[in-house]
């Protein structure tokens, strides 16, 4: 209590206040006096007891520093006691204890038939460390090593023995349980040759079961069929062996491919020699050309599937065992893996499945190329031309059958059949089919296309029938016509045959390639490239056949060219014909006959070849009828009537054929010489560029009967004439030979002629001959024509080199010489008559000279008669590595 | 298309064992590989060479030699510009085996072909064939003639080499005159092929 509230508390005003204020502090004093006298006497047990307390804490400091050395000691202990494999000689113990019930057990497992138990002792026994048991024998016990093995021994006999019961008497449950104690006993190899033999045993039975040809010459394909069986019953059995050794014996497919391998290639083997006995391919007459009678190829066609069937089934087989090799070594680490597939890659391709698959390949193969040469010789046979045959299928079957044959080459699910199937396509195209139609367009019919004769031209007769009853005359020359008209759409089918070809060998090309996609695809990754490349580059082979079909259609396209000449010439005359004609009438004759030409033309051929057609018409026109304008003379309303025309066919050419356009500007301009007025406008008519040299344009004034004086002008200096004169030369040029076509025959031969001394159709059969390569005049079919001695005795008289006249020669063999002399007219003046004349007759025989001598025919005339035949030719270089016979 | 101007199908033949792929091996990846397996079916390999500033393709096609081949090889006779053929200077029989392979060229090639007989394995000491033997052989059957050694690399570049400089130079003739080939086959084996597949120009 505070001393103020006491002070409040008693009235220290008062003594007896005061008194007991004091009392009261008193009596608080002692209080203090006591609770002080307390304190101090507990302060000194606490001394005492600090005092022990730093004692302990001294006495603690030791304990720890004892504590850190005993557990420094505990580590080094266990350290110690894990170097020197304490744990081991525990496991050593363990191992010890277990070596004991091993060894008796597995004689007891054994003694009681419990080969799982024995397997597992021996299991154990086998992972023990061989230090163990030394160590077991090293403290005196028996060795139990050799016990061990014997035990190991006699189980491994008793599970053989067994192994061998259950599999004769096929139990398939004992075999599979006691297939997986090999491995436990350390013999997983035997084991799964065991389990591969007991397999191969059973697959091997069931095949003979199931894969017998009962009746070998049933219809359909049975051996096909019994060797799919026969490979799907061995792609089980591997499967099989695999799954069942992947739990116990990993990795170990080699081993059992090994061993089942051989009977499925043995019955493999069966199968395609009985096949092939049954079928007729026995090795010896794997030719069927060769044989005896050689088959029909369509009969052909089953055993053709057969066998790619058979073969692709193969393949199958072996993409299969491949995609296994993958899946079963993928447990495997990087070398052993790849070393696991490819011991099974290596066993597919040693094995002699393969060589199955092969010789099946080979037969295949054969009788594919036996059944393409002979399909595509049939049609061929069946194409060949025929008198009233119009039409002609032949590109169309011929690709049929290559597509059959090359679809077929890729069902094999070889690349190399495949290709192989490719080339002998190829050849077949291109030797054969393109190589007919080549031969078939060689020679044009004539009047292939209507092109009518300008109006007023007498119309040649074809053929000049023998004085015959005016009725038999007529049905004569109805089946001639249409003999003729045969021919003539046959032509043109056949035409359009070969472009239609080159177009199909090029689909036929690329249709192979997406259809052989898949064959790349599973073929292994590293050679799929290149034999994508192989593929393609025999396929290529077909783009050549495709080249080869275009030259046929261009040699044809060359020959309608020549044919419709004659008709060409006629218009080319009537162009620079000098005598004006009703205008209208007249002038329109010229574009509708071309119309009519087009129209044709587009309707029989493909547009190409139509558009080419009617430009190389629209030039030969009109390079003639430049050439015959110089063969007239022209008063003004003549010229002035070629303009005329002329203008008509540059129109025409402008919207008909668009390519022609250009021709028809020499030809312009020329004919607007002749129309000119005067001299001075003749810069004019080279408008817009001149095509005409200098000295042509002064030779076509010359023909312009109003400026006879005017040959001395000058026309000025004008720039590119002189390069022009260069490039633009006439037909004919000094020393060079006229090309001569069949067509040109009859005017060689007099037509106009009262008495023809040999009607035109027996000059173009010789024609023909000739050009056929057949020289042999000696040896006429019909000899003793009186034309065949003519003609030797000509050549007599150019081999002893005598001058023959030109005369001389339309006087032996009675031609029209005024037709020579007008058709040659401007070149005759130039070059001595006789050595044209030889030229002339020559030619005749020549034409075709070059191909006969490349392919070294041999004919009846000498050396002597060639050189000189040839001297005049003045192409003599071109000939000299021929040997003349 | 790649750069070349020229491409040319070369077709080694001859009996198995004589070291056709090795050969070709050696010239298209220099390299020698030894105990190589049988040749199956076809094999194919490009290599482009120069000559004379222009640029070469030779598609090179090894064949198999065993006799279960023979189906697919034949048809790639008619492609091919040039014939290589091959035998063992060390082994009489694939020497005794050529004439039964002329015939086969005959009957299946194109009769132009350029061929060429080559005598491989001059490394090996117990030679069986002279040199002149062979070559009398080419000789007498208008054959090229050449040895090699795939092994020792001698002579197979030249060989070759020498095949690319004449086809091309045949191709270039070829260009030249160039007449008309239309006529057709005259007897069963002269062909036609010439003009249109002959170089595959690129």
């Amino acid at each position: 209590m505070s001393l103020s509230l006491l002070l409040e508390k008693y009235d220290v005003s008062t003594e007896e206040g005061l008194e007991k204020a004091l009392n009261e502090i008193e009596k608080e004093e002692e209080e203090v006096e006591e609770a002080l006298s307390n304190v101090l006497s507990r302060a000194c047990a606490i001394e005492g007891r600090l005092r022990t307390t730093s004692l302990a804490y001294a006495r603690l400091a030791d304990v720890r520093s004892d504590a850190q050395a005993a557990g420094d000691m505990v580590q080094r202990t266990a350290d110690l006691a894990r170097d020197s494999r304490v744990a081991e000689c525990q496991q050593r113990v363990h191992d010890l204890i277990d070596l004991q019930l091993c060894s008796a057990g597995v004689e007891a497992a054994i003694r009681g038939h419990d080969y799982e138990t024995g397997a597992a002792h021996v299991a154990r026994f086998l992972a023990m460390d061989p230090g163990s048991v030394a160590a077991a024998r090293a403290r005196g016990a028996a060795d139990p090593r050799e016990a061990m093995n014997r035990a190991a021994q006699t189980l491994r006999d008793n599970l053989v023995k067994k192994f061998e019961e259950a599999a004769k008497k096929d139990d398939e449950a004992s075999v599979e349980r006691l297939f997986k104690l090999f491995p436990q006993i350390g013999r997983a190899d035997e084991g799964v040759d065991l389990l591969a033999r007991y397999l191969a045993k059973h697959v091997e039975s069931s095949i003979r079961r199931n894969c017998t040809i009962a009746n070998p010459s049933a219809e359909g394909a049975v051996f096909a069929d019994a060797l799919t069986r026969l490979l799907e019953a061995g792609g089980a059995v591997v499967e099989r062996a695999r799954t069942l050794a992947a739990g116990a014996a990993p990795a170990r497919l080699s081993r059992a491919l090994a061993i089942i391998q051989p009977v499925i290639c043995g019955n493999a083997r069966r199968l395609s020699s009985e096949m092939r006995t049954t079928r007729g391919l026995s090795a010896a007459s794997a030719d069927p050309r060769r044989a005896q009678y050689p088959p029909e190829p369509r009969t052909l066609e089953p055993t053709l599937d057969e066998l790619a069937l058979m073969h692709s089934r193969i393949y199958l087989y072996f993409a299969f065992l491949r995609r296994k090799a993958e899946t079963d070594a993928s447990s495997l680490e990087e070398p052993a893996k790849t070393k696991a597939v490819v011991t099974v890659h290596k066993i597919i391709a040693e094995s002699d499945l393969m060589r199955t698959a092969q010789d099946l390949l080979g037969h295949y193969l054969t009788l594919e190329r036996y059944f393409l040469e002979e399909s595509v010789s049939k049609a061929l046979k069946m194409a060949t031309p025929q008198p009233g045959v119009t039409c002609s299928s032949l590109v169309d079957d011929v690709y049929f059958i290559a597509r059959k044959c090359i679809r077929r080459g890729l069902s094999t699910g070889s690349v190399d059949g495949a290709c192989a199937v490719l080339n002998e396509a190829a050849t077949q195209l291109e030797r054969e089919v393109a190589a007919a139609l080549r031969r078939w367009v060689r020679s044009a019919p004539s009047d292939p296309l209507p092109l009518p004769l300008p109006p007023g031209t007498p119309a040649n007769a074809p053929l000049d029938l023998p004085a015959l009853p005016a009725a038999t005359a007529t049905l004569l020359g109805q089946r001639l016509n249409r003999d003729v008209e045969a021919q003539k759409a046959l032509f043109l089918a056949h035409m359009s045959e070969a472009d239609a070809g080159a177009e199909w060998a090029e689909r036929l090309a690329a249709e192979a390639c997406a259809d052989a996609e898949p064959l790349f695809r599973a073929s292994p990754a590293a050679s799929a490239e290149g034999e994508r490349a192989k593929f393609q580059s025999c396929a290529a082979g077909l783009a050549a056949a495709a080249t080869a079909f275009r030259t046929a259609h261009d040699l044809a396209l060359a020959g309608l060219c020549a044919a419709l000449k004659p008709r060409a010439a006629a218009w080319a005359d009537a162009i620079a014909s000098p005598t004006v004609e009703d205008e209208n009438e007249a002038g329109d004759a010229l574009p509708a006959a071309l119309d009519e030409l087009a129209a044709s033309a587009h309707a029989e051929l493909p547009s190409r070849a139509a558009d080419a057609l009617l430009v190389s018409v629209v030039a030969d026109i009109t390079t003639r009828a430049e050439g015959r304008l110089l063969l007239h003379v022209y008063d003004r309303e003549g010229g002035l009537a070629v303009e005329r025309r002329t203008r008509r066919l540059a129109a025409w050419a402008g919207g008909g054929a668009g390519g022609a356009r250009e021709r028809c500007a020499r030809l312009t301009q020329a004919a607007s010489l002749l129309a000119l007025e005067r001299l001075a406008h003749v810069p004019d008519a080279l408008r817009p560029t001149p095509r005409l040299a200098v000295h042509e344009v002064k030779d076509i004034l010359a023909r312009s009967g109003e400026s006879e004086d005017g040959i001395g002008i000058e026309i000025g200096p004008r720039t590119g004439i002189d390069e022009i004169e260069d490039e633009k030369r006439v037909q004919y040029q000094d020393g060079d030979i006229p090309v001569l076509d069949i067509n040109d025959i009859p005017l060689l031969i007099g037509t106009h002629h009262e008495t023809p001394p040999m009607s035109v159709r027996v000059a173009q059969n010789w024609f023909k001959r000739f050009q056929s390569g057949d020289f042999d005049v000696k040896d006429e079919p019909r000899s003793g024509r009186p034309v065949t001695e003519k003609v030797n005795a000509i050549l007599e008289n150019v081999g002893q080199d005598r001058h023959i006249s030109f005369y001389d020669i339309a006087e032996e063999l009675r031609i029209n010489h005024k037709n020579f002399s007008t058709l040659f007219k401007k070149d005759f003046a130039t070059t001595e008559r006789s050595a044209y004349a030889r030229t002339v007759i020559t030619r005749l025989i020549i034409t075709q000279f070059e191909e006969c001598a490349a392919f070294k025919m041999t004919w009846h005339l000498n050396t002597a008669v060639w050189e000189t035949i040839l001297g005049p030719c003045g192409k003599r270089d071109k000939f000299s590595n021929v040997k003349f016979p | 298309m790649e750069d070349y101007k020229f491409l040319f199908k070369v077709v080694l033949v001859g009996n198995a064992g004589v070291g056709k792929t090795c050969l070709v091996r050696r010239f298209t990846q220099g390299l020698f590989p030894p105990g190589q397996g049988a040749t199956i079916g076809v094999d194919f390999m490009i290599k482009t060479v120069e000559v004379d500033g222009e640029k070469v393709k030779l598609q090179i096609w090894d064949t198999a030699g065993q006799e279960r081949f023979r189906s697919i090889t034949q048809s790639y006779y008619r492609s091919a510009h040039a014939l290589i053929l091959v035998y063992d200077i060390s082994c009489q029989p694939t020497f005794d085996c050529l004439p039964d392979w002329l015939r086969e060229i005959e009957e299946y090639a194109n009769n132009k072909v350029l061929r060429i007989l080559v005598g491989n394995k001059t490394d090996r000491e117990d030679r069986e064939i002279p040199r002149h033997i062979g070559d009398d052989f080419a000789q007498r059957h208008g054959m090229y003639f050449l040895e090699t050694s795939a092994k020792e690399a001698e002579n197979v570049e030249r060989l070759f080499m020498e095949i690319a400089v004449e086809l091309m130079e045949q191709a270039k003739c070829k260009e030249l005159p160039k007449y008309d080939g239309s006529l057709g086959p005259i007897n069963g084996k002269t062909t036609s092929v010439s003009d249109s597949s002959c170089c595959l120009r690129s």
